[in-house]
């Protein structure tokens, strides 16, 4: 700052000969000859905070990190408020996180409170003498945790410096100054007068610590629907060993949502690796599934993107996009019977593999017409697992005079959530007359009166063309470095810009609201669609190819 | 004719020699004369792979090439004989596997092919094209569904284009293949290796008038045409035709000048030999 050094952080060695963060460098060097100095990393450091963050998904989806831009003080956040029970209630959530934080050399302040302001405050600013469990001290790492019991939060932050309530430094240093420097000194204080003189600021952050306020916790990334999780005693690296992880993991997800009548359409598997990072894999199906076959097959495929480093201690396998499955791909997991604790048949032999799953109806909300059977659904999903589903797209129809916005892609998932409408181009009825034969020959091409190309270029590419009357095709033109002399030319059909769409730029940047279209045909027997942008005059208008005839 | 029914037995029992796990597959016959006459079978294998070349400069792009592959693929999806195990499976879908996206519907429409039953997969690698057609191919015809893939690559190793013959074999769904070419020398060296397919095609287009006509500028164009040309073909012998352009339903059929002459097929034939020998 100002070219003045500080130190950002120290050691706990450093900080018992009386070093602290916020000192200049030069103060600190004089009191300890020997420091070693590292230049600050924040990026690194907040990269950190959030692979541990991560990491910490394995107790709660809702995790986040809790970086503090000015240093110091970084923590993260987990809201076990769900998910303790799973772990045998907060005391032992909190004995296994601390225990595997100090397995990978992290010293930590543990805090487990009603609210998220008061754990805060109590991870950060509470006594070693308050701790609610021993104080760990081996090998260099400082564990120290604290449970706040339910409705104890005013009585544990009484004691605590204002400071642990969050607030800027200046409101701090002025609640100081007024002799304001514990917590329980605050409350005491009439809440008029505190809000008058230093901003809502103070009396927010202590309602929010007494739960007086809701503070929601914005998790790190999107919470999922459903979760399960698979946790090992000993972590597990053989890629074998995962894929029947997964396999499990899959089998179990499916009898949730079987048991809810739900079909997943994206699913997250992460695995936790023993030194505290995380490894994913996603996936993502066409239409919602929940056959634990196809799932675990997906997933499997994709393991070898996995590095499982020195092993991998849980996976936690997670649904997103949870839809309501239609019934007819219940009947075949009619061998998975909901019960307390399902367990999983064999994936194989006369199990769900050997489902005659040909034999399903089409769903009514994307069989029939000409959306896809439950036969095409599977392709799909393999394909997407491995170029993803926005490789998947269908050509849409729509009204337009703008040719680019006749054809749309659409991606399939889309495609498949409406009901699919048949393109007026060939529609159902014209689709029979197409399979009738001859007799049909040509009634398609009615509503289409002027050809269009079989390829379009997106955007047009600019040619350079030479034209002898203004109103004429070009007489030869030059594209991709190769020259064209036109031998036969259709046109001009004027293409005018939809000036009803807000966005009505036709090519960025170009002030051409008419096109005149040409079909022109060179010596060589190659057809092109050509257009001039603007109008013939001044500036002289500028040539494009669009499209190439069949 | 007796002969020539006893020639296609013949090669049927050729076929099963050769291959004798692989169902009978049938023909789309293009219901061109000419065109069928020298098809074995008489038309277009199903089950097959099937290689589609530009021509010229359309190599790189494949314009005409699409054209010809949207009427086979247009056919072949709304068949009438398969449509009763449709109804259970959805419809015949044709997935077309490509790079670069510049497909126009309505223009594949005009060529046979309802731009509906179209599902496009974009991969930037030849080797992704090739998996996601076997991938395809893996749904059996018998079933709808797939009615056929077309893929557009650039590299074809002989193995990959083994696999590919292999699946369509196994599912009874045809493969098309466009071969786009970046560069000339690619292009070279590309049409000189093996294929594995049945057949391989080039098409181009044809200056849509006749030859005699002057070459006034600025005429308008006529019916357009293809020179359809199949270049090799398992068990039959290469042939040439000019043909107009496949309609909406997806048929060709040859100019009308030319029609219903049979001297005309065969000085085309002749005319082909020409075409072939100057490369």
């Amino acid at each position: 700052m100002g070219g003045r050094q500080l130190l950002a952080a120290v050691n706990p060695a450093a900080a018992a000969k009386g070093l602290a963060p916020g000192m200049p460098l030069a103060d600190a060097l004089s009191f300890l000859p020997g420091l070693t100095t590292r230049p600050v990393e924040r990026t690194e450091d907040a990269a950190a905070l959030r692979r541990l963050a991560e990491w910490c998904g394995r107790y709660s989806p809702w995790t986040a990190p809790d970086h503090q831009p000015n240093g110091g003080n970084d923590g993260v956040k987990i809201e076990v408020a769900g998910s303790a029970h799973l772990w045998g209630g907060e005391a032992a959530l909190v004995a296994d996180l601390s225990q595997r934080l100090a397995r990978q050399g992290i010293g930590h302040r543990l805090a487990i409170a009603d609210t998220l302001g008061a754990a805060w405050a109590v991870a950060r600013y509470a006594s070693d003498e308050t701790a609610s469990g021993p104080i760990c001290c081996k090998s260099a790492v400082k564990t120290v945790n604290f449970i706040i019991a339910p409705d104890g939060a005013r009585e544990a932050l009484a004691p605590l410096p204002v400071a642990a309530l969050r607030l800027d430094p200046a409101i701090v240093q002025g609640l100081h100054r007024v002799g304001l420097r514990r917590i329980g000194d605050i409350m005491a204080m009439p809440r008029d007068a505190l809000a008058r003189r230093f901003g809502e600021d103070v009396t927010r952050r202590v309602d929010q610590a007494l739960g007086d306020l809701p503070e929601p916790l914005s998790p790190l990334g999107e919470v999922p629907t459903r979760r399960v999780r698979l946790s090992f005693a000993e972590p597990i690296a053989d890629p074998t060993d995962l894929a029947r992880a997964a396999e499990r993991l899959a089998q179990d997800l499916v009898t949730r949502l079987a048991r809810e009548g739900l079909g997943t359409r994206r699913l997250d598997l992460g695995f936790h690796r023993v030194d505290g990072r995380v490894e994913r894999i996603r996936i993502g199906t066409a239409r919602p599934s929940r056959d634990p076959h196809h799932l675990a097959k997906l997933l499997t495929g994709k393991l070898d993107s996995v590095d499982p480093g020195l092993g991998i201690e849980d996976m936690i396998l997670a649904a997103f996009a949870v839809e309501t499955l239609p019934p007819e791909q219940l009947q075949s997991l009619a061998l998975l019977k909901p019960g307390p604790h399902p367990n999983p048949p064999p994936l194989t032999g006369e199990g769900v593999g050997n489902r005659p799953r040909l034999k399903r109806t089409p769903s009514p909300a994307c069989g029939g017409g000409l959306g896809w059977g439950s036969t095409l659904a599977p392709l799909f999903d393999r394909i997407g697992a491995r170029l993803g589903l926005d490789a998947i797209t269908r050509l849409e129809f729509r009204e337009s005079h703008i040719p680019e916005r006749v054809s749309v892609a659409m991606p399939i998932e889309v495609g498949c959530r409406h009901s699919p409408q048949p393109s007026p181009v060939a529609t159902g009825e014209g689709a029979r007359r197409v399979s009738g034969g001859r007799e049909g020959a040509g009634t398609l091409l009615a509503p289409q009166k002027p050809p269009r190309p079989v390829r379009l270029f997106a955007p047009p590419e600019p040619i350079e063309a030479f034209w002898v009357l203004p109103d004429d095709p070009p007489f030869h033109f030059t594209w991709r470095r190769r020259t064209h002399r036109v031998a036969q030319a259709d046109g001009p059909e004027r293409i005018a810009e939809e000036w009803w769409q807000p966005d009505g730029q036709l090519i960025a940047g170009a002030p051409n609201a008419i096109r005149d279209y040409y079909r022109v045909e060179d010596e060589t027997g190659r057809r092109f669609w050509l257009f001039r942008a603007g109008l013939p005059g001044d500036p002289p208008p500028r040539w494009f190819v669009h499209g190439l005839f069949a | 004719m007796p002969s020539v029914a006893h020639l296609d037995d013949l090669r049927d029992r050729i076929r099963r020699i050769e291959r004798p796990n692989a169902p009978r597959q049938g023909v789309l016959p293009f219901g061109v004369a000419a065109l069928d006459a020298a098809l074995p079978g008489g038309g277009l294998a199903l089950g097959a792979l099937h290689e589609i070349l530009g021509a010229g400069g359309d190599e790189e792009d494949c314009a005409a090439s699409a054209g010809f592959a949207a009427a086979i693929a247009g056919r072949l999806a709304a068949d009438d004989s398969l449509q009763k195990q449709r109804q259970a499976a959805g419809d015949g879908l044709v997935l077309w596997c490509l790079k670069h996206d510049d497909l126009y519907g309505p223009g594949l429409a005009a060529h046979g092919l309802d731009p509906a039953r179209i599902v496009i997969v974009r991969a930037a690698r030849d080797d992704d094209i090739l998996w996601a057609l076997e991938e395809g191919l893996r749904t059996p015809r018998s079933l709808g569904g797939i009615a056929a893939v077309i893929g557009e690559v650039g590299r074809l190793p002989m193995v990959a284009g083994r696999r590919l013959q292999l699946a369509a074999e196994r599912s009874g769904v045809v493969a098309l293949l466009l071969r786009r070419w970046r560069t000339g020398s690619q292009a070279a060296a590309e049409r000189a290796r093996p294929s594995a397919a049945v057949t391989r095609w080039r098409i181009a287009s044809l200056s849509s008038v006749p030859e005699a006509g002057e070459p006034e500028p600025t005429g308008p164009i006529g019916q357009p045409r293809w020179r359809v040309e199949l270049l090799r073909c398992r068990g039959g012998e290469a042939a040439a035709w000019t043909m107009e352009v496949a309609d909406a339903a997806g048929l060709v059929r040859l100019p009308a000048e030319l029609a219903d002459r049979p001297a005309a097929a065969r000085r085309l034939a002749a005319e082909a030999a020409i075409w072939q020998a100057a490369g």
